[in-house]
């Protein structure tokens, strides 16, 4: 064996070695399980079809926003009051995803899947995906997790209702309101359920907590109309986005009509 | 067809409101005016997050000015009963628009007559326009 093929293998085992070490940690959940029963699906309720929001919230109460929170909404309300064209810049005015959680509440519909251990929502605009894993994995601690758009949802089911605990968005998205913007703490819970005398109702009610944004948990309710005749239609934002933003995330004209 | 009008309305009535929201904001446009130019069409953009279709309008001198019509994402109007096929190249077309605050050549789509003499139009108040000179009366 000459010192080259030494060389090969020996940082072929190294790397076979770094390899299986994070194998080793990892856990199979049910989820990703090789062997899995899909008759359990059978028992949940049907949320077939596609979901449609209502406008806005339509119940539950004002926040009680508090320090720079407070300080950042007020200032684009005085905005606002002096031009009523401000605009209070978002993460998608640049086609950006919203992430969690204002994917639940972007007017464009909304798909539930359900797989084993696991509810897939996909969000029409911007394709965008959430996963909720409901086979009892273990939350993580979010001073670990990569903060990120979507977070790390776990779910289950407490009869036909499925509960949804969500940490580790990153901070500065929309906290479902304009201009309000939660931080690294925020830990959301949602409860979806069918309306019980309109099963093409869907309930979807927020507790939001964050103590650096606000004073006592926010609670956010929503509904949606079923529609059984479409399918989600692609929405790819980058295919023709025309407008740019100025310094100060204003939309501006299209550069090719700008007068 | 009743039950595509019905559809179609349902629909409208959930889309109505967000979809002014969806993306971007619509504060670059003036939506306390509304514009109506006529011309030929020049380019569709059947795109998202938003459709667009040029329009070259004549202008001062035999020039032509090129105007930009933005839609809603074709999501919204395929929803609504639009499609790219509505257009082509040459069609003489007049729309309707809230314009561009700052003067700019175009606008936030309201209302169309197509070549062929037919209206589609925007959700909201510019659904009288359509019902007033559909004569099926069917939303657009």
């Amino acid at each position: 064996m000459n010192r080259f093929a030494i060389l090969h293998i020996f940082f072929l085992s190294i790397l076979l070695t770094s390899t299986s070490t994070i194998a080793q940690d990892d856990v199979i959940y049910p989820a990703n399980a090789a062997i899995v029963s899909y008759a359990d699906l059978d028992n949940l309720p049907d949320w077939r079809g596609l979901w449609f929001p209502s406008f806005g919230q339509v119940g539950g109460d004002e926040p009680k926003l508090v320090g720079e929170a407070l300080n950042i909404w007020q200032s684009h309300q005085i905005r606002l009051r002096e031009d009523p064209n401000y605009e209070i810049p978002e993460t998608t005015d640049n086609c950006e995803p919203d992430g969690f959680p204002y994917i639940m509440n972007f007017p464009y519909s909304l798909e539930f899947l359900f797989t084993p251990g696991k509810v897939t929502v996909i969000q029409e605009a911007l394709m965008q995906v959430r996963r909720i894993f409901t086979d009892g994995r273990p939350m993580p601690v979010v001073d670990e997790v990569d903060q990120n758009y979507f977070g790390y949802s776990r779910g289950y089911w407490e009869d036909d209702t499925l509960v949804v605990r969500t940490i580790g968005t990153q901070p500065g998205q929309r906290l479902v309101r304009a201009g309000i913007t939660n931080s690294k703490n925020l830990v959301t819970t949602e409860r979806l359920y069918l309306d019980d005398k309109n099963k093409d109702l869907l309930h979807l009610d927020f507790t939001f907590e964050d103590s650096d944004v606000l004073a006592e948990p926010w609670h956010v309710t929503y509904t949606y109309r079923r529609d059984r005749t479409w399918e989600q239609i692609e929405y790819i934002c980058a295919q023709n986005n025309q407008h740019a933003l100025d310094a100060e995330g204003q939309t501006l004209v299209p550069e090719n009509i700008r007068k | 067809m009743r039950k595509l009008f019905s559809k179609v309305f349902l629909i409208l009535l959930a889309l109505a409101i967000p979809s002014a929201f969806a993306h971007h904001s619509f504060a670059m446009f003036d939506q306390t005016k509304k514009v109506e130019f006529t011309g030929k069409v020049s380019e569709i953009q059947w795109t998202n997050p938003h459709v667009w279709i040029m329009v070259d309008v004549p202008g001062e001198n035999e020039s032509l000015v090129t105007w930009g019509v933005e839609f809603t994402s074709k999501v919204h109007l395929t929803r609504r009963g639009f499609s790219p096929t509505m257009f082509s190249v040459g069609d003489e077309v007049t729309f309707s628009v809230s314009p561009y605050g700052d003067g700019s050549p175009g606008g936030r789509f309201f209302w169309v007559q197509l070549a062929d003499g037919s209206f589609y139009c925007d959700v909201g108040a510019a659904q009288r326009v359509c019902q007033e000179n559909n004569s099926r009366g069917e939303l657009r």
